[in-house]
């Protein structure tokens, strides 16, 4: 018997099947989102490149989120404290200790207080201060929202990075950018969307578990766009294999899925072949986007780029937007090391200043080319860290500050937020919030809500819970900072 | 429908697909109202005290119908209009409406009219399913001879309207066996032999290969790797640094234990508490590496009680949801919210593991006893020796120093006399004496090489992380909302008071007795919990849907009876996991087509009725077998050391700590995906972009994505690659024909052939690994 003439199938199109796969997607994806319990949990992993309706109309369409990794000094960058200056070398206050834990408490951690040598300035119409280490950013602050009172829960950096990234310190839990493209799909139908960029000496400490999709399908999971070699993991043929080699195997391939399709009626066949289209796409897509060399010398002076092969965050950064303009959902730039305790690899008088060079142009470059466009809008820029640092100062054999995580800066710019705003308000050290203390899950619940998703209700079901980005703590969505 | 299932066992089950007006018809707690009440009020009204509103607990029949401080009850049994319940729930002012419009949940009007029912026929209330027993169900009398697993399956359909779907082909059919069972398609031999076989006399056939699989090394590589998923298996320490570790032989262990059928109660036994059973062997210690597959933090600076804390915490969820099915670990901050586990019964079930020394044991298999005993003998016989002759040794000592350092066995020996006479190792003073006074003394060299390679041997065996139960125990306290820095009240073992009873012989009561308790017959989980994941592999999908929550949140079996049946029956075969395989496979049920019928799919669009097969995407694990087998290349070695077959560039930088990857050569770079080295922190991308789990914590039951980087990692990844050219050449050698069969099991058909032979022999091997049905169990 011929398999591929099952009468019972024999009038059942391509074209048909598609269309019964479509309203599938749409069916499935909504009642996730409605928070209802999907019978067809698995058949989740299959909605790919569709978009999908949000809980209220979203003011942003899009996040870049610049991280920062490692725990840049707020006290060297944006939290000016002169009385801290003044009190340089003395001992905080005992009371400022009392029930606090840190990291490395009986090794290097010192109680002295640390001024800051930085010179700092107000800028903008807004009048925000930020010191002589960011010149650049200085003229962009009037596009920039402020939250100086960030705090987190865990003051080492691998746990710190996964609770700013997926809400809890325990591995296992699907990133923000994963939620994000569950919860939203994808505008992009060549590139994966939830992509990665790295630049520094050196991957985050964490590693692929921060842009990880946990208990998420993988195809939320973050794609990391690769420096060297091929920019996405086997996006390039076997070598050897011609491109027209390869076409002809893309092509029988969907011809023989297609029969098979037609077959046994399996709608995941029909996903499948997708999926190969995408890939093929992809092949594509992935190594035109790293082509920058149609962008004008203006551009690339303006981010900074002086050589547009190889690899920086000044090219992460011009990546990015071209990333935007082809509707990715959520790229997260990851740049080490800012976890400058002091010594002679990682101090405040060398390296600080070093790597704030490296991302001050790009990142101003970044802000103003997307407003440029018109990008800016619907486009949420996000720069910090997993935490900040310690108003005391380490001394090792230069100056440095251990991690701290009562109070820190994040700054947020476009889609929907507020532009001129300095939210939250730290003590005479900047030790602690004395107004609008900002949990991470705060940030969390305003990043989705400006997104159009409400954090309660964008749930996946897990071990007999609802499991959400925002844990089960309350989160507040930053509704002052909202344009 | 409703007869039927009002009628066995007193008890009813919800129908998923299967909606039926509320008015006029008999409700039943279990099926229609626990299902709404569960999803919206029992986290404000349920179990957990401290999260109660307004006194009111809506989880028993006492609390909702109780006198609350407005004066009012929230159900009156008889009395729809004076229940404050229903008042609320569909209240005009949504300030006042249940549940609270901030949770974003509501009822529908369906819902109200299923409560409204339920208050209006006497607001019953039942026992959770699961938290009874399993009753001994008759399978029904489906008038042929069917095994009882199609009589329960048919019962339903036919009260449904629909029809079974046919036997899949022959070819199909053996496919569908051999990967269930081995994980592996079946070879062409096997496929002819086979075909042969069955159009002659088709159940001798079937029974014959069932018998063959179940007896194949394979079978236990197979379902290992579905146990070493809820084992959170893998070979490194997770965290950051995610520095590899050896507990590979716990991987051989379970799959030994699966190929011996070792019962689940002894293999539980084993696992949670094998260094305890009394007269432990080797083996029985090793298993005991089911629950140091927790994640080890090195970083600098950490505390590491907070980690050791952790660990526990995921010790207890994985317990629960691995043989309770139950979500215990919810109770870890608060009461739970849904299920009666008290936040006291949490670090009540913690204290049984909160006991014990986590050291790694060198596995030494046969020369156990014999290596360690021989070392001992000729050591006592060489000290005899060496203490006889320590004159001699001295003088030696003496005239060394004289020679002095200008030749290099005078510096060796300077080496060795540097070392304090003390301090000197026995075999540093075996080695001065072989140099000196033992050099000609052949009885002497003879033992010395002996006792050295018993100390090789020892040296070079495998270790692995094993239990070890402390004798004083630790003391176990409640922490407030799970916080380690916040300990409470102390608390002894115990296990949660609405499970069955448990009664230790010993105090404090242990591990083995936990683990006994797990697989009392009187437990109403364990059985259920195992057949019902067992199942799920079969048909990629449980009859309890929600295999890690039998609780009060998951949802309601498809096919109660079924399940129950297959529960009792598991246990009365002394719970052997190839018994229960034989049931399943020999069932129509399970032989049925997997195409799907237009006319059945609205009406059943899940398949929860078992109108056919399921097609399933193979796991992460047996798409590298698969292909691998097929093109000829795959080493059936069974066991060892993990491998590494060949990983993108650049795929270990990921990490924070950058591990070596040197991809194995010759035959263990074609091994198993279950032998694969297994990062946590940088899992092997081939199997995870297929959804292998990254075990940082338990799973049951793996997703199935269908996403552009599978299609990439197939078509281009250098591994995948390898075999394509394996492939090509088996093309170049047998043909077409014979490479399709041994990818899809089937002929190929004209135009299949078509297609392919337009192609080169790379290109069309290359197309085989990527269709639809090389990766799919059809």
């Amino acid at each position: 018997m011929n398999p591929m003439l099952r009468p019972r199938l024999q009038m059942e199109t391509r074209r048909h099947f598609f269309h019964q796969c479509s309203i599938g997607v749409g069916a499935i994806a909504l009642s996730s989102l409605m928070g209802e319990r999907s019978s067809a949990l698995a058949d989740q992993s299959r909605l790919a490149s569709t978009s999908r309706p949000t809980h209220f109309l979203p003011r942003a369409k899009r996040v870049i989120y610049l991280f920062m990794a490692g725990g840049p000094s707020q006290l060297e960058m944006f939290d000016y404290k002169p009385q801290l200056v003044e009190m340089n070398g003395k001992p905080i206050p005992a009371s400022y200790l009392a029930g606090k834990r840190f990291a490395f408490m009986d090794s290097s951690h010192r109680v002295d207080l640390l001024g800051t040598r930085r010179q700092f300035a107000r800028h903008g119409e807004c009048g925000a201060w930020v010191s002589d280490l960011l010149p650049h950013t200085a003229g962009i602050v009037d596009d920039l929202c402020f939250v100086k009172t960030c705090k987190t829960d865990l003051f080492n950096h691998a746990p710190a990075k996964l609770f700013m990234n997926t809400g809890s310190g325990q591995f296992g839990r699907p990133s923000m950018g994963a939620w994000v493209t569950y919860g939203l799909g994808s505008e992009c139908g060549d590139l994966p969307g939830f992509v990665v960029l790295q630049s520094g000496p050196r991957g985050p400490r964490g590693g692929a578990v921060l842009w990880g999709s946990g208990f998420l399908p993988t195809m939320y999971q973050g794609v990391p766009l690769r420096n060297q070699g091929e920019p996405i993991l086997n996006i390039t043929p076997p070598a050897g294999v011609s491109d027209l080699a390869q076409q002809e195997v893309m092509r029988s391939l969907r011809t023989l899925n297609e029969q098979r399709l037609a077959a046994t009626g399996d709608d995941e066949i029909s996903t499948r072949i997708n999926a190969y289209e995408m890939a093929f796409r992809m092949q594509t897509s992935a190594p035109e986007l790293m082509d920058t060399r149609s962008e004008s010398q203006e551009t690339l002076r303006m981010y900074g780029i002086k050589d547009p092969v190889e690899s920086s965050y000044a090219r992460n950064c011009l990546l990015a937007r071209r990333l935007v303009e082809r509707g990715v959902r959520f790229i997260q730039l990851w740049h080490t090391n800012w976890d400058h305790h002091g010594g002679t690899t990682e101090n405040l008088e060398q390296h600080l200043p070093a790597i704030c060079q490296e991302i001050d142009q790009p990142t101003t470059a970044l802000v103003r080319d997307l407003k440029q466009r018109g990008l800016l809008e619907d486009t949420l820029v996000v720069w910090g860290g997993e935490f900040g640092r310690t108003p005391m100062g380490e001394v090792r054999e230069s100056t440095g500050r251990n991690h701290h995580i009562d109070a820190f800066t994040v700054w947020f710019a476009g889609g929907g937020m507020r532009g001129g705003v300095s939210y939250g308000e730290t003590d005479e050290f900047g030790f602690g919030a004395v107004q609008n203390p900002t949990h991470v899950r705060d940030l969390h619940a305003t990043i989705l809500h400006l997104l159009g998703l409400d954090h309660e209700r964008l749930t996946f079901r897990q071990q007999g819970l609802d499991v959400r980005l925002t844990g089960v703590n309350p989160a507040r969505v930053l509704h002052e900072l909202l344009v | 429908m409703l007869v039927l299932f009002g009628l066995l066992g007193g008890r009813c089950f919800a129908a998923p697909e299967v909606t039926e007006r509320a008015a006029g018809r008999q409700i039943c707690y279990q099926r229609d109202v626990l299902p709404i009440l569960a999803r919206n009020c029992f986290a404000c009204h349920g179990f957990d005290l401290r999260a109660r509103q307004a006194g009111l607990r809506l989880d028993s029949r006492d609390g909702a119908t109780a006198t609350l401080e407005s004066g009012h009850a929230a159900v009156v049994p008889g009395d729809p209009a004076g229940s404050g319940l229903l008042a609320r729930v569909q209240h005009a002012d949504p300030a006042q409406r249940m549940p609270p419009v901030e949770t974003g949940k509501a009822l529908t009007s369906e819902q109200l009219d299923i409560l409204r029912a339920w208050i209006e026929q006497g607001a019953v209330y039942q026992q959770h399913w699961a938290f009874v027993v399993p009753a001994d169900h008759p399978p029904p009398d489906e008038g042929e001879a069917y095994e009882p697993i199609d009589a329960f399956v048919r019962a339903r359909l036919r009260n449904a309207g629909l029809v079974p779907a046919p036997r899949a082909d022959p070819w199909t059919l053996l496919r569908r066996l051999s990967l269930d069972l081995t994980g592996l398609p079946p070879t062409l031999e096997d496929l002819d032999q086979f075909l042969l076989e069955y159009s002659d006399a088709p159940e001798p056939a079937w029974r014959r290969w069932t018998e063959k699989y179940l007896a194949s090394p394979q079978y236990g590589e197979k379902w290992a790797r579905w146990w070493l998923d809820q084992a959170r298996y893998a070979d490194s320490n997770g965290y950051s640094i995610d520095a590899p570790r050896e507990i590979w032989k716990f991987r051989d262990y379970v799959i030994e234990a699966f190929n011996s059928d070792l019962p689940l109660d002894q293999f539980t036994r084993e696992q949670l508490a094998g260094d305890m059973i009394p007269g432990a062997s080797e083996q029985q210690r090793v298993a005991t590496g089911f629950h140091r597959n927790t994640q080890i933090n090195q970083e600098g600076g950490i505390d590491r009680e907070q980690f050791r804390i952790d660990s526990l915490f995921d010790r207890v969820a994985t317990t629960g949801t691995v043989w309770l099915g139950l979500s215990i670990g919810c109770a870890q901050c608060h009461d739970h919210k849904f299920d009666p586990i008290t936040q006291r019964e949490y670090y009540q079930f913690f204290a049984f593991l909160n006991n014990q020394d986590e050291p790694t044991m060198k596995v030494l298999g046969a020369d156990r006893e014999a290596v360690p005993q021989q070392k001992q003998a000729l050591e006592a016989e060489l000290q005899k020796l060496l203490e006889a002759r320590a004159d001699e040794i001295a003088a030696f000592e003496t005239a060394v120093v004289q020679e002095g350092e200008s030749t290099e066995r005078g510096k060796q020996l300077a080496k060795l006399l540097a070392v304090a006479r003390d301090k000197r190792t026995f075999a540093q003073r075996l080695s001065l004496f072989a140099a000196g006074p033992g050099a000609s003394d052949q009885e002497f060299q003879a033992r010395r090489n002996q006792w050295l390679a018993c100390e090789q041997i020892l040296n070079e065996a495998p270790s692995t992380m094993v239990l070890q139960e402390l004798t004083r125990p630790r003391t176990t306290r409640i922490f407030v909302q799970g916080d380690f820095t916040r300990p409470a009240e102390e608390v002894s073992s115990g296990t949660p008071s609405a499970l069955h009873r448990f009664e230790p012989g010993d105090v404090p009561p242990t591990r083995l007795q936990l683990a006994n308790w797990i697989v009392s017959p009187e437990n109403p989980l364990t059985a259920r919990v195992i057949v019902n994941r067992v199942w799920q592999v079969y048909f990629g999908k449980g009859l309890v849907e929600t295999d890690n929550d039998f609780g009060l949140q998951g949802t309601p079996p498809t096919h109660p009876e079924l399940l129950d049946w297959m529960a009792l029956r598991f246990q009365r075969q002394g719970w052997s996991f190839k018994q229960l395989h034989r049931s399943i496979v020999a069932s129509e049920t399970y032989r049925q087509s997997s195409d799907v019928d237009p006319k059945f799919r609205d009406v059943d669009p899940g398949n929860a009725l078992l109108a056919r097969q399921r097609r399933l995407r193979l796991d992460a694990e047996l798409i590298r077998d698969a292909a691998l087998a097929a093109s000829g290349a795959l080493t059936t070695r069974i066991g060892g050391p993990p491998v590494f077959p060949p990983i993108p560039d650049g795929v270990m930088s990921q990490g924070q700590v950058k591990r070596e990857w040197k991809a194995s050569t010759g035959a263990n770079r074609f091994r198993r995906g279950l032998y694969t080295f297994l990062y946590r922190a940088t899992p092997p991308p081939a199997l995870n972009v297929f959804d292998a789990p990254d075990g940082y914590s338990t799973c049951t039951r793996r997703l199935r994505s269908n996403t552009p980087l599978q299609a990439l990692t197939l078509l281009n990844d250098m591994a995948f690659f390898e075999v394509a050219r394996q492939l090509a050449s088996l093309i170049e050698r047998d043909g077409l024909t014979s490479a399709f069969r041994a990818c899809t099991a089937r002929q190929p058909c004209a135009e299949e052939l078509g297609v392919l032979s337009s192609l080169d022999s790379l290109s069309a091997a290359r197309v085989l690994l990527n269709l639809d049905e090389t990766m799919t169990r059809e």
